[in-house]
């Protein structure tokens, strides 16, 4: 065996360029479904691992997918609104603990980057398990936390400032751009959430219009200009009043709310049932008598249903690859075949010096198997390498 | 050393026949076969070496009766008795001159690949003039040169029996004379049988004795 090996190893040295051609095709014809096979079995595993994580989400009626993904992902199509009445209603109905999220907003652009704008209260990062890698969490309107992943793309830290862009620039009644004080930086978690920037989701209100601070009305300094009507019991104010577009320590006092807190929007709710029977029991509410507006989903199914249909593609993928793996091995048979006939001469040599004809077929046998060894071999550190490349950036494409 | 009695052989599907009624070669000695293309002097090579098998008759080679060996003890036999050179060296291409002399023993497991076969691969190479392209590529060697690695290859395993088909077939006058010294020098030394069939009458005065095969199969005459 040893000797066939040395033969075989001698034998492929010397057609080299025919050998490594062989490999490669070997190589090449496996790489493929290994590495979309390892890429989509990570897909599997985080989209599952957040969908499974996140028990339930609660939107505005419409697409289930849109409101599922918008909840755990942050960067999809934004579905319909909904109102702080559902987080409400949840915390009210006793069954599950209400996370508010509004994602309206994102940052404008810094390092060439931008990053949507999470506004929650603060039983999202105990619910996430986040944690403060640098500086501290949100204590005021105006504070804001970057995710590790943003952090590093625009190189900004606690101290800095970050603003908000309006969803119209061209809409000069519209929403301002808020100036948000940077106060922590969340340690890595490998999830969307690495690459977001939260605030509270009053500061999310602010953003809006809903809530805002402006200079005072009362104060004698105040110009004629500004103020339109001023009685015992209230005060009107033209549009020359100055609205803040930062919230300082000086300027705190003076944000504040109209109208209802629950009327006020925000995307989703992400509730977190105390037990299995409440779930059970505020998706039946859901399902029959509570409201018209709203959909309570379970993101785990959402995502199996999203998951069928990269079933099916991975199947298509299989297929052709093996349709292209067996005309591969049709063809690589053809070349040993050819092989064999062009070493005619050398296997009649050896066989005439004494060389039986197992011993023969145990050569060429070797060098298939090294051939084959050498080629698979390839392909898995390929596939690997692929998949260790890859696997950041479909994170990042994920997330 | 070679006995040949009522030798019969014809390949299948093919009106060639040959027929040795008696044939003996002594040893240790030299002898040449010539003759026409075409009358069977290298299936007769082939039946002493046991590469084939005779349809009738007798071969005892070095005490052996050929014929009644399975095929498994002839290919060891090969393997251990007898050196074959042919005339187109048939040396392997991806070997290099060392491992192409080493050949026999890594084809199979008569002979062990010792430091001892290693030694008089080595030792065979430089009496061949050769110890300087020990690790090259047969490739990258002259003609004659091929030659006499395929000669060193034949002489390995110290056969009684060398049977060379041709081998200064492909060569020019001066190699040819290199090369068949080298040949006739190696069997006094080894005390081994050469039998080597050639066209060119020119060397025949180097040879024991010399059979020209197609009168020999007319007249069944003995060589002693």
């Amino acid at each position: 065996m040893t000797n066939a090996f040395y033969l075989a190893l001698r034998s492929l040295w010397f057609h080299r360029g025919r050998a490594l051609t062989i490999i490669l095709c070997l190589a090449l014809t496996l790489w493929l479904p290994m590495t979309v096979h390892l890429l989509l079995d990570q897909f599997r595993a985080e989209i599952v691992f957040r969908a499974n994580s996140t028990p339930l989400v609660i939107g505005a009626k419409g697409s289930r997918i849109d409101l599922a993904l918008q909840a755990l992902y942050f960067e999809t199509v934004a579905p319909e609104q909904t109102t702080m009445a559902e987080a409400n209603y949840v915390q009210d109905s006793g069954f599950a603990t209400p996370i508010p999220v509004h994602l309206n907003y994102r940052t404008q652009t810094v390092n060439n980057s931008t990053a949507p704008i999470v506004g929650t209260t603060i039983e999202y990062f105990e619910f996430r398990n986040l944690r403060i890698g640098q500086g501290q969490g949100m204590s005021i309107l105006g504070d804001c936390v970057l995710g590790s992943g943003l952090s590093k793309k625009m190189q900004l830290e606690p101290g800095d400032k970050i603003l908000s862009a309006p969803k119209n620039a061209f809409n000069l009644a519209g929403d301002y751009p808020l100036k948000m004080n940077i106060v922590g930086v969340l340690a890595e978690s490998q999830s969307p959430d690495d690459n977001a920037v939260f605030i509270d989701v009053k500061t999310a209100w602010i953003i809006d219009g809903i809530g805002h601070g402006h200079q005072s009305l009362e104060s004698e300094s105040v110009d004629d200009g500004v103020l339109l009507n001023k009685s015992d019991t209230s005060v009107t104010a033209s549009a020359a009043v100055l609205p803040f577009t930062e919230i300082t320590p000086d300027n705190l006092a003076s944000f504040h709310f109209h109208g209802d807190e629950d009327t006020f929007p925000i995307t989703a709710v992400i509730a977190v049932p105390h037990s299995r029977k409440d779930q059970t029991l505020l998706l039946g509410r859901y399902a029959s008598v509570h409201t018209q507006a709203a959909q309570c989903v379970k993101p785990a199914d959402v995502v199996e249903d999203l998951l069928s249909i990269v079933f099916r593609v991975e199947q298509l993928v299989w297929i052709s690859s093996m349709l292209a793996a067996a005309v591969t091995a049709l063809l690589l048979c053809l070349v040993l075949m050819l092989s064999i006939r062009l070493r005619a001469a050398e296997m009649q040599t050896m066989h005439k010096l004494g060389c039986s004809r197992s011993t023969v077929a145990m050569l060429l046998g070797s060098e298939i198997f090294l051939m084959t060894a050498a080629g698979v071999s390839l392909a898995i550190i390929g596939a690997w390498c692929s998949h260790l490349v890859a696997a950041d950036w479909l994170r990042s494409w994920l997330f | 050393m070679i006995d040949i009695r009522q030798l019969k052989f014809s390949y299948p599907h093919s009106s060639f026949d040959l027929h040795v009624p008696e044939l003996k070669i002594d040893s240790p000695c030299s002898v040449a076969i010539v003759g026409p293309s075409g009358s069977g002097k290298t299936t007769l090579l082939h039946l002493m070496a046991g590469i084939l098998t005779p349809s009738v008759g007798s071969i005892t080679v070095d005490e052996q009766q050929i014929a009644s060996l399975s095929d498994a003890a002839r290919r060891e036999f090969r393997l251990r008795r007898v050196g074959m050179v042919f005339q187109n060296f048939e040396l392997i291409e991806y070997l290099s001159v060392l491992d192409n002399v080493l050949l026999p023993c890594r084809i199979g497991n008569a002979i062990s690949l010792t430091s001892q076969i290693r030694y008089r691969a080595c030792s065979l190479l430089a009496a061949a003039g050769l110890e300087q392209h020990v690790k090259k590529s047969v490739t990258k060697l002259s003609q004659g040169e091929r030659q006499r690695v395929a000669i060193c290859r034949a002489l390995l395993t110290q056969p009684a029996l060398l049977l060379a088909d041709e081998p200064t077939g492909n060569l020019d006058p001066d190699t040819t004379e290199q090369v068949l010294a080298l040949l006739l020098n190696t069997v006094k030394q080894h005390d081994t049988t050469l039998v080597m069939v050639t066209h060119d009458h020119s060397l025949l005065h180097h040879f024991d004795r010399t059979i020209d095969f197609a009168q020999f199969i007319r007249t069944a005459e003995s060589v002693a």
